[in-house]
């Protein structure tokens, strides 16, 4: 009984009509009826005559009952469907669709009849997350000047700091060949290459073969972490430039290294990176919005918790969290 | 489906963010990887559509709208009055039709786009723009990631629209006539119920040739692990791989009903099934390359076990419930999901055209997680210890195929010669061994063998089972710590197949596995002083699997 339960608002019916001016109507006829759209309602429209004469004389449909998908609902599936297959759909199509949407609303409808929705922690949980992003986004919207973003990047401008680049040459010593003797072979290397050159072909001639690069131009200490592991990179930082130096330990296993140029680490003017800065300000006022909403929901509420089994203190209310709430996130294992 | 639950607090920025090695906050409290990644897909399900933000955007479709002079209007009774509006339209599930418009969801797809774009530093870091198609037809897995190799769709494709593979490869070849390159890779097959590498379609048909085309067109890779588990191999389908039984996850996704069988959730049995396939369809439906993620619904991708902040928000973030809960209410306690995996590439630079080209090239790896780096090569004529010179890498090319390639016709009688090269993750444990697992099929039977092909030590196989000694076990669970004073930093060698036939079809694929090391679960332990949860492993060998090298016989 497809169409059985929709109806077309009739108002939505009448300013479609109206708003085509009259030379245009004939065409727009015309395409309507290739339209499975139309088709589909004209179906409807016939359904739903015959259900109106079989259940004539039973008064009106409860309203709770009914079940109104306007023309615009019906479009905006046709829309949907178009942008998806770049095509209309067949009426058959179109008509699951509908029965689709029917079938889920009647389903919730009638879970919602049933109290489905009561205790339900995916329910609650989705409606908290609801919540949250309407009230960090409605607290969040203002679009800031750019001398108002400058004024906070003044108080930020750390955040920002873009970090020193190294560029070194390096000798391997592997434990794969070595065993425990490679950071003491690295360290009697070290002596005897004391002052040597950073190409130097009897430096290289000591080490081992490395699986990556022996030559490091302009990295980040972030790159070098990735390549050699974070404990690398920290102890690179801290090697005098110029010279033959070590041994560092890496995931790999032990070094020598020869740092031949440092670029400093800066902090970049507010031009460079006014965007960046934009996206910072956004993150830090989206936080602030949510801390403030949920403090004022928060506020409103008294909260009773059982009183510990140690003391005899009653059912004292639970005072509102000293430490900022985090906002709420995430969802079930699915 | 499971759209009650979607999205969580940290953003697709907030995933870049962490990808790149930057702080941000998960449950209230700062995270942030050891090392970054490389590159990204943010892969959210499609079925969620940020439309409702877009309400207060000032540089959003509604700013001319009442709607958006309501919702930021400086009266609080004017925007609470539109609040109450927007969720009382929320609550009963019934959209303002100016919030279903196609338009809009457009423009919020836009937007996810121009996240992903605004992360991309060519060189540095790659984010791709991807989406989830969230398909499970009665809680059996056929979830797809979709990737994109540049600018992302006008619209994403929902299990809304279909929960048919082939109509998402129709959504896909239809992107593609239109400039958008794009893949799909099925993820999480091991909970798919034998539904993922099925011998119908989902329409209950034997597969057809036009079938298994489409599929290797728009599938060239497929997930090998995630969150929740691995989907090589299991106990059941492998006995004789001791080491099969890793993270084995084999609940229905958000139920409490484990998977009736294996048979037909496992690449590795599929390999077998889609050679025995070939001859009837012409073409193997199930030639995939290997390909990892997390599936994370955290938004940060922590796959460092020592570093792991829980994965799926309030369920999984106080540290004691989760050390010790042994069950919950979908079944699996929240330790039962791991902290893997990673996708490694091949690739000649770090930008969205070179790793993409290796996807669909198939030069590609997964891991559990962590960032070993393995490649794999094969071919008929390789010089005796060509790994053991400078440049190998270069006659590996010319004289053979890599990972995800296929084996021309064998020269003479012996069999081909696969070359291995892995190298330990600086912040994890040392290798132990390169495996090759074989998986050959003649007349229509298949079978799989692992063979040890490069280890670390002195260690001598065991001359009746071929097998190769366990490495050993430095881990301290009271302490979650191991030392890495056994296994190797690198490991490098060949192997050649000494029981080929010529007359089989084979697929070879890699698998390296480091020393044990503690589980993610064990360290959260170590922290609280609890012992670990009994219902997981203390600790595990993490791993590495190469896309495979296929062989296909002449005349089978």
């Amino acid at each position: 009984m497809i169409g059985s339960s929709i109806e077309i608002a009739p108002d939505q019916q009448e300013r479609l009509l109206d708003s085509r001016p009259k030379n245009f109507f004939n065409a727009a006829v015309k395409r309507w009826l290739r339209e499975p759209l139309l088709h589909f309602l004209l179906l409807g429209a016939v359904l739903f005559a015959i259900y109106g004469y079989l259940h004539r004389g039973r008064g009106g449909v409860e309203s709770s009952r009914q079940i109104a998908l306007t023309l615009d609902d019906l479009r905006t599936m046709e829309a949907y469907f178009e942008s998806q297959w770049h095509r209309q759909p067949t009426p058959q199509e179109f008509q699951a669709m509908v029965e689709d949407k029917i079938r889920e609303e009647v389903l919730y409808r009638e879970g919602l009849a049933m109290g489905l929705d009561k205790d339900d922690t995916i329910v609650k949980r989705r409606m908290a997350q609801k919540m949250q992003f309407l009230a960090e986004d409605v607290a969040s919207a203002h679009e800031p000047s750019t001398a108002e973003l400058k004024a906070w990047f003044d108080k930020n401008s750390q955040k920002f700091a873009l970090p020193s680049r190294y560029s070194f040459r390096h000798l391997y010593f592997s434990p794969d060949k070595r065993g425990k003797n490679a950071q003491e072979d690295a360290g009697q290397t070290l002596a005897k290459i004391a002052g040597q050159a950073e190409d130097s072909k009897l430096a290289a001639a000591l080490a081992d073969p490395f699986m990556f690069q022996d030559y490091y131009g302009d990295r980040t200490p972030e790159a070098i972490a990735k390549e050699f592991g974070p404990q690398f990179a920290v102890a690179l930082e801290k090697l005098k430039p110029g010279s033959w130096q070590g041994p560092v330990e890496s995931g790999y296993g032990w070094h020598l290294a020869f740092i031949d140029t440092v670029i400093p680490g800066r902090v970049p003017a507010f031009e460079e990176i006014e965007p960046d800065v934009k996206t910072a300000w956004l993150g830090e006022q989206k936080a602030q919005a949510w801390q403030k909403s949920y403090g004022e929901m928060r506020a409103k509420y008294v909260v009773l918790l059982p009183a510990p089994p140690d003391k005899q203190a009653a059912n004292a209310p639970a005072p509102p969290p000293k430490k900022q709430v985090p906002a709420p996130s995430g969802e079930g294992p699915l | 489906m499971d759209a009650f639950a979607f999205g969580t607090r940290t953003t697709p920025e907030d995933s870049f963010k962490y990808a790149m090695g930057e702080t941000v906050e998960y449950m209230g409290k700062p995270v942030k990887r050891i090392v970054p990644l490389d590159f990204l897909a943010v892969t959210d399900h499609a079925e969620y559509l940020g439309v409702v933000r877009d309400t207060i955007n000032p540089n959003g479709p509604f700013v001319n709208t009442e709607w958006y002079k309501m919702m930021t209007s400086t009266d609080p009774k004017v925007s609470g009055e539109a609040f109450k509006k927007l969720i009382g339209s929320t609550v009963v599930n019934k959209p303002l039709p100016e919030f279903t418009d196609p338009k809009l969801t457009r423009s919020a797809w836009d937007e996810y786009a121009a996240v992903a774009d605004k992360y991309y530093k060519p060189g540095r870091f790659t984010s791709f723009v991807g989406f989830e198609w969230t398909s499970a037809p009665q809680n059996q897995n056929l979830h797809r990631c979709v990737i994109f190799a540049e600018k992302g769709p006008a619209m994403p494709f929902s299990s809304f629209d279909s929960q048919d593979p082939e109509k998402l490869w129709e959504y896909l070849e239809l992107q593609r006539k239109q400039g958008l390159d794009v893949i799909a890779v099925p993820h999480n097959a091991n909970v798919s119920n034998g539904l993922m590498f099925d011998t119908k379609d989902l329409s209950g048909r034997p597969l057809t040739r036009d079938y298994a085309e489409r599929r290797m067109a728009n599938e060239p890779l497929a997930e090998i692990i995630q969150g929740k588990g691995q989907s090589d191999t299991s106990p059941a389908l492998s006995p004789n791989d001791e080491f099969a039984s890793f993270e084995m996850f084999t609940y229905l996704i958000g139920t409490n009903i484990k998977a009736k069988s294996a048979t037909g959730s496992y690449l590795r049995q599929a390999y077998g099934v889609g050679q025995e396939l070939q001859p009837k369809l012409g073409v193997n439906p199930f030639k995939y390359g290997i390909e990892a993620g997390t599936d994370f619904h955290s938004g940060v991708s922590s796959t460092e076990p020592s570093n792991y902040v829980g994965s799926h928000g309030n369920q999984d973030s106080d540290p004691r419930t989760v050390v010790m809960a042994t069950e919950s209410v979908s079944g699996e306690p929240p330790t039962a999901i791991g902290s893997g995996g990673l996708t490694g590439v091949w690739a000649e630079e770090n930008t969205r055209e070179a790793i993409f080209a290796a996807f669909k090239r198939k030069e590609t790896f997964g891991t559990s997680g962590v960032r070993i780096k393995v490649r794999m090569f094969g071919g008929w004529k390789y010089p005796k210890d060509l790994v053991k010179g400078a440049d190998w890498v270069k006659t590996a090319y010319a004289d053979g195929v890599p990972m995800g390639g296929d084996l021309s016709a064998p020269g003479g009688k012996s069999g081909p010669t696969f070359l291995l090269h892995a190298i330990k993750d600086p912040q994890s444990g040392n290798l132990d061994r390169i495996q090759i697992i074989k998986v050959t099929t003649k007349n229509g039977k298949s079978r799989e063998k692992v063979f040890d092909a490069v280890w670390s030590g002195d260690r001598k196989p065991d001359p009746k089972t071929g097998k190769v000694p366990a490495v050993g076990n430095t881990v301290d669970v009271k302490s979650a710590t191991y030392t890495n004073n056994i296994g190797a930093a690198e490991l490098i060698g060949e192997w050649t197949d000494l029981e080929f036939d010529p007359s089989a079809y084979a697929t070879y694929y890699g698998r390296v596995l480091e020393i044990p090391t503690p589980r993610w679960s064990t360290y959260w332990a170590a922290k609280l002083n609890l012992p670990p949860n009994p219902a997981v492993p203390p600790f595990e060998q993490q791993r590495a699997w190469t896309s495979p090298v296929w062989y296909t016989p002449a005349k089978p």
